[in-house]
């Protein structure tokens, strides 16, 4: 298994490398981190080039560099990485041009698999490349105040996503496991659960009908989940609410649940213009969200 | 697959914006006074802007693009089409590239740093100053890119000691990286080397016969604005941005360290000067006659026979695509003169504007000046020049004091990152936020008409 995170900043990245590499070791995966940076004009790209080349005589790196660094440092610190050896392996120039992007070569292994991973462009469109280039299951990624950029994660990242939105790294969460009659429900109670188990969370099982009469569908789909969380030995709190879903899961969850749904499998052109429980869920909430595809 | 589908078409809806927009103008009546060809001439023109602006295909795609739209819309048989798309700009432009690769290979920016710490010791200010006197005296003869490749290190560094943590230093670090680029976008124009853009209105001027500018009289004309423009840059810079350090002691210090740490100038590097100093003799005194892009590739000839620089970094350093994409450019330039389309843009301006405003002098060279100076804010200096010197060109008047005024005002792009190269490379560093750009540029610009104006008015009249 292996996940893919998304970092941008120092000052805004800490909670989404935090919750990922959380997540990742509770898995047993391994964990790529891609730092995507701003691309030049194609226009200036040849000159672009050679002053970075020029930088790198004086031992100026690509800005991109430092940040990979600084994520390299936190998941030591942050024990997701165990030390065997010498740690102060992080050097700029051991980045490898390959694929379309650089990859910085770590030596040695740290307990965990780690690729440290610079790309330049539209964030979107370089964590799809990056998605298509590896066998990645999950990509975790900071929030964005863009409306637009909600649809688009959920849209074309090819793997499940969570998307680390207001994420406070002091406060005990829950997980909010949306139950419904989609698909994509079974695999998110899977998801949702290992996660709990892992990392210790209490789990609420939600399911939500827009009438107060919940049909077959929807009872079978939270009885099945909840036989699952038992057999696991996971303790939940099940609730049945009648109300828009979209607004019920957003209330329910606060700002202190780890929400986990399942993707919509209504077709991508309505996603597209209509949007969908998942990307509206996303558009409105206020703590992280986990869209298992 | 259907969600690839609209991922696809949504990354590329410029392109098809482009084509939309194209075939619909395609499909309308030419406007009277205007040729079938003149007309799908300007068609090709906004399809060319929106890609070159918006870029959802590489750029080399769009030169292909222009170059086959000419043959095909019957603007031009494919023998006029290959001709008007290699000339001497572009080769001014593929040689200068090199040379950039060649000269900043050499590592001269250590001694380049020294000669500006001697000069201007460790006050702020006096840097500053430093850094865009080099830059603008430097760049308007190698080329802004070069100047900003070999600056930059030495501004970074200086930052870097100034305080590890940028986020403390940030006016200084606007400072000294605005010194440059800025310093180097000013420079640009003093000589026809300076930038792309002043060859390609060289090869304007000389393919539509008005006159033949040599590479003194540009510095003539051009110069005494650079000069003028240097110490304005200067104040400008230190009202716009406040350094939080007055001066650099133990910055200084360390770069003299690090720099006395490369050894004495070798024989590599002094032959590297020797042949830079042949190149600029070859373009003042030999350029008029074999062209300076031919001068420009003679000396990457030398820089390659004498070991000076490996053909593995010209070629891996060297951004083909832009050579392309400069070339198709000019060849729809070229178009642009031989359908009369440019000259019909050009009287649809003026007349239009002249209902609005009696002086028509004053509206030709406003007109130059905001088109240019708007586009090149958009695409790219040279791009911009390419796309409208035509334009200008016909627009009536002395067409040497437009494509002057014009080339000049190229340069003005300080609002966006993408206007000059030097912009877009301190930007690269990660260290600027792009509204910093329009932060000190509207002064920036705001000064710079005010002196073309002002030099254009009082000293080009003595030089005709």
């Amino acid at each position: 298994m292996k996940f893919l995170v998304g970092i941008g900043s120092k000052e805004y990245s800490e909670p989404t490398l935090n919750i990922g590499s959380r997540i990742a070791k509770s898995f047993g995966a391994d964990l790529s981190v891609v730092y995507v940076g701003p691309k030049p004009k194609q226009i200036h790209e040849g000159r672009i080039n050679l002053v970075r080349d020029a930088l790198a005589n004086w031992e100026i790196y690509h800005p991109g560099i430092e940040i990979l660094k600084w994520a390299f440092d936190y998941l030591h610190d942050s024990s997701f990485l165990e030390e065997k050896e010498e740690i102060d392996v992080f050097h700029p120039e051991n980045m490898v041009e390959e694929k379309g992007r650089f990859r910085m070569v770590l030596p040695a292994r740290y307990g965990q698999t780690i690729s440290l991973i610079l790309r330049e462009g539209d964030i979107i469109g370089e964590l799809r490349r990056e998605c298509n280039q590896d066998d990645y299951t999950l990509t975790i990624i900071g929030g964005s105040k863009k409306r637009r950029m909600a649809h688009n994660l959920i849209q074309y990242i090819p793997t499940s996503v969570l998307v680390s939105e207001n994420v406070d790294l002091s406060r005990e969460y829950k997980v909010l496991l949306c139950v419904d009659d989609s698909e994509a429900t079974k695999r998110a109670v899977r998801f949702g659960a290992t996660i709990a188990q892992n990392l210790e969370m209490a789990v609420e099982l939600l399911t939500v009908s827009k009438t107060t009469h919940f049909g077959s569908g929807y009872r079978g789909a939270a009885r099945s989940a909840a036989r699952y969380l038992d057999s696991k030995n996971i303790t939940y709190n099940q609730q049945f609410l009648t109300g828009d879903p979209v607004r019920t899961f957003v209330k329910v969850a606060g700002d202190d649940h780890i929400i986990v749904m399942g993707l919509s499998t209504q077709s991508p052109l309505k996603k597209f213009f209509v949007g969908s429980k998942p990307i509206k869920t996303l558009e409105l909430g206020n703590c992280p969200i986990l869209v298992v595809r | 697959m259907i969600a690839n589908l609209i991922y696809w078409i949504t990354e590329r809806r410029w392109l098809f914006v482009a084509f939309a927009t194209g075939a619909l103008l395609f499909l309308l009546p030419p406007p009277s006074g205007l040729s079938m060809a003149g007309y799908r001439t300007l068609v090709i023109v906004v399809v060319a802007l929106v890609l070159i602006v918006f870029e959802p295909i590489p750029l080399p795609a769009v030169a292909m693009l222009i170059l086959a739209f000419e043959v095909i819309f019957g603007i031009a048989s494919p023998d006029m089409v290959a001709k008007s798309f290699m000339s001497d700009a572009v080769f001014f432009i593929m040689g200068s590239l090199m040379l950039a690769v060649s000269i900043v290979k050499q590592g001269l920016d250590t001694r380049l740093a020294l000669g500006i710490i001697r000069l201007t010791g460790n006050k702020t200010w006096k840097l500053v100053a430093g850094f865009t006197t080099i830059s603008a005296l430097l760049s308007s003869f190698i080329g802004e890119h070069t100047v900003a490749a070999m600056l930059l290190p030495v501004a970074l560094t200086l930052i870097h000691y100034a305080d590890r943590d940028p986020r403390k230093v940030t006016g200084l670090t606007s400072l000294l990286l605005f010194s440059i680029a800025y310093g180097s976008t000013i420079g640009s124009i003093g000589t026809p080397s300076g930038g792309g853009r002043n060859v390609i209105m060289l090869e304007y001027w000389s393919q539509f016969g008005i006159h033949s500018i040599t590479y003194l009289e540009w510095m003539k004309y051009a110069y005494p604005i650079l000069l003028f423009e240097i110490p304005l840059t200067v104040l400008i810079l230190w009202w716009t941005f406040k350094p939080e350090k007055k001066i650099l002691d133990t910055g200084v210090r360390k770069l003299v360290v690090k720099v006395a740490k490369s050894g004495r100038m070798t024989a590599r590097q002094i032959l590297a000067i020797f042949v830079f100093v042949l190149i600029f003799l070859g373009w003042v005194f030999l350029s008029d006659s074999i062209g300076l892009g031919i001068v420009a590739l003679i000396g990457v000839f030398l820089y390659l026979a004498l070991g000076l620089v490996e053909w593995e970094d010209l070629n891996r350093n060297t951004n083909w695509g832009v050579i392309v994409l400069f070339g198709a450019a000019i060849s729809m330039g070229f178009q642009m003169r031989q359908t009369g389309a440019a000259m019909w843009i050009a009287h649809l301006t003026v007349d239009g504007l002249s209902s609005v405003i009696s002086n028509l002098p004053a509206i030709r060279g406003t007109v130059a000046v905001v088109l240019t100076t708007v586009l090149s804010n958009l695409m790219s200096s040279s791009a911009t020049v390419a796309m409208i010197g035509p334009i200008v060109l016909n627009m009536g008047g002395d067409p040497v004091v437009m494509g002057f005024t014009t080339a000049i005002s190229s340069a003005f792009g300080y609002f966006t990152v993408v206007a000059a190269p030097a912009c877009m490379i301190v930007y690269s560093c990660g260290l600027l936020r792009a509204v910093e750009f329009v932060k000190a540029g509207w002064k920036m610009a705001l000064m710079s008409i005010v002196v073309l104006i002002l030099v254009s008015q009082l000293w080009w009249p003595l030089l005709r």
